[in-house]
């Protein structure tokens, strides 16, 4: 019985700070997208071939931790099956929260683009499944600035 | 020409809200385990039912029972109350494998059970409380009875068999169901088993003294305590009480059993001897 007042504690907080967390998180996501949208980021491997360019390794990495509340589901949703919503969330903000930092440090080296970006995810709870999973997005490319 | 991304759709997250998925899944895990429980414990205990009493009982001597009880402190009492047990199981015609071993126990706690290998458990804080013996021997009848039908292993296989489904798939199960405390305390016959053991009480009673005078006070008696919530000290009464048919109910299935068979509803009360004053 005392177990089952801990975890609904656990998730009730879970639900309510992560969810406030995560709207926050999604709105300063969306704000600051737009206005590093001048910035060009492109997955495509060849730079451009129009002139001489300045070049450097940009990154941008965050790790997200999960709350109480997406594990709980997640846990649920491991006996059924089917797509884990409350993870969609979570690994959309990392990667998108990563792009964005790898943007702004390349934004304010002055670049005019970034190109050959890719991604990294990675778990960084360890192996145990009791741990609720922590995640890192790591994104990373070539700023390029026109001399 | 200024670059413009194009304004991307928010369409990597799923839009059901996660309440929903939370309370269908919650709802879907619950019903499951419950169906699982029930089913796996309808299935052990059947299967347990089958174990034959030799087996069950060599089980039981694993477990040194008589550490539990004060039968060295209370010669008198125990030898008393085991007299009385001999004389019901032969009234009960107990097969001769199935030799009942009575346990005083020297505790206020209200209660007695029966547990594996024939042994019963009688707590002073319930034998205080019974006016004559013919309440005693309903209740000790009551006890054997639960042996007699096997209640014991039925309701050990059942419990068996879902702790054991429930450490299988992780989730800590209460791992001392195989220890000692668990022998003592994980018992909990279902309601059909004690209406069982009440039918086979009565007709120990009547078969001892000729009527069923003094049979229902202990129903009463549990009833009082009920109310008064004055009973044992260690665990709440409920706790034994609750899977126990409901005390009125009890109380008036002997008039009914008494009509039924022809049996005597009065008759002389035997008293307690002397020395089982507490």
């Amino acid at each position: 019985m005392e177990q089952l007042i801990y975890v609904a504690v656990f998730v009730s907080l879970g639900y309510f700070f992560g969810r406030r967390a995560e709207k926050k998180h999604f709105k300063s996501l969306i704000e600051r997208e737009e206005k590093m949208n001048k910035l060009p980021a492109m997955g495509s491997r060849m730079p451009p071939q129009d002139g001489k360019y300045d070049q450097v390794l940009v990154s941008g990495s965050v790790c997200i931790a999960n709350d109480y509340f997406k594990t709980f589901v997640a846990g649920l949703r491991n006996l059924f099956g089917g797509k884990i919503s409350t993870y969609e969330s979570l690994l959309d903000r990392a990667r998108r929260e990563a792009l964005l930092r790898m943007k702004e440090e390349a934004y304010k080296l002055g670049a005019d683009l970034v190109f050959n970006v890719k991604y990294e995810t990675s778990n960084i709870s360890g192996q145990s499944s009791k741990k609720p999973p922590i995640i890192e997005a790591h994104a990373y490319g070539t700023a390029l600035r026109k001399l | 020409m200024e670059y413009q991304n194009p304004k991307l759709p928010e369409n990597n997250v799923s839009k059901e809200h996660p309440i929903k998925e939370f309370s269908t899944l919650l709802i879907g895990t619950l019903v499951l385990v419950v169906v699982i429980s029930i089913a796996l414990s309808v299935a052990g205990s059947s299967l347990a039912g089958l174990i034959p009493y030799s087996a069950e009982k060599k089980v039981a001597g694993l477990y040194d029972m008589s550490s539990h009880s004060d039968n060295d402190r209370f010669p008198k009492i125990a030898s008393y109350l085991q007299q009385l047990a001999d004389k019901i199981s032969i009234a009960q015609s107990l097969p001769p494998e199935m030799k009942i071993t009575v346990h005083y126990m020297d505790s206020p706690t209200m209660n007695a059970f029966a547990t594996l290998g024939g042994n019963v458990f009688m707590f002073r804080g319930l034998l205080e409380k019974l006016p004559n013996e013919n309440s005693l021997v309903t209740l000790l009848g009551h006890e054997i009875a639960h042996v007699k039908y096997r209640h014991p292993i039925k309701s050990f296989g059942g419990g068996i068999a879902v702790a054991i489904a429930m450490t299988t798939i992780g989730s800590s199960a209460d791992t001392n169901i195989l220890g000692d405390a668990g022998l003592l305390s994980t018992l909990q016959f279902s309601r059909k088993m004690e209406s069982q053991s009440d039918l086979e009480a009565m007709h120990n009673l009547n078969t001892i003294y000729g009527h069923l005078n003094g049979g229902a006070e202990l129903f009463r008696i549990f009833k009082k305590a009920r109310g008064t919530e004055d009973v044992g000290s260690t665990k709440s009464p409920s706790e034994f009480f609750s899977t126990h048919p409901q005390d009125e109910k009890r109380i008036n299935s002997f008039k009914e059993t008494a009509k039924e068979k022809g049996w005597s509803e009065s008759g002389q009360l035997t008293p307690l001897p002397d020395y089982f004053n507490f």
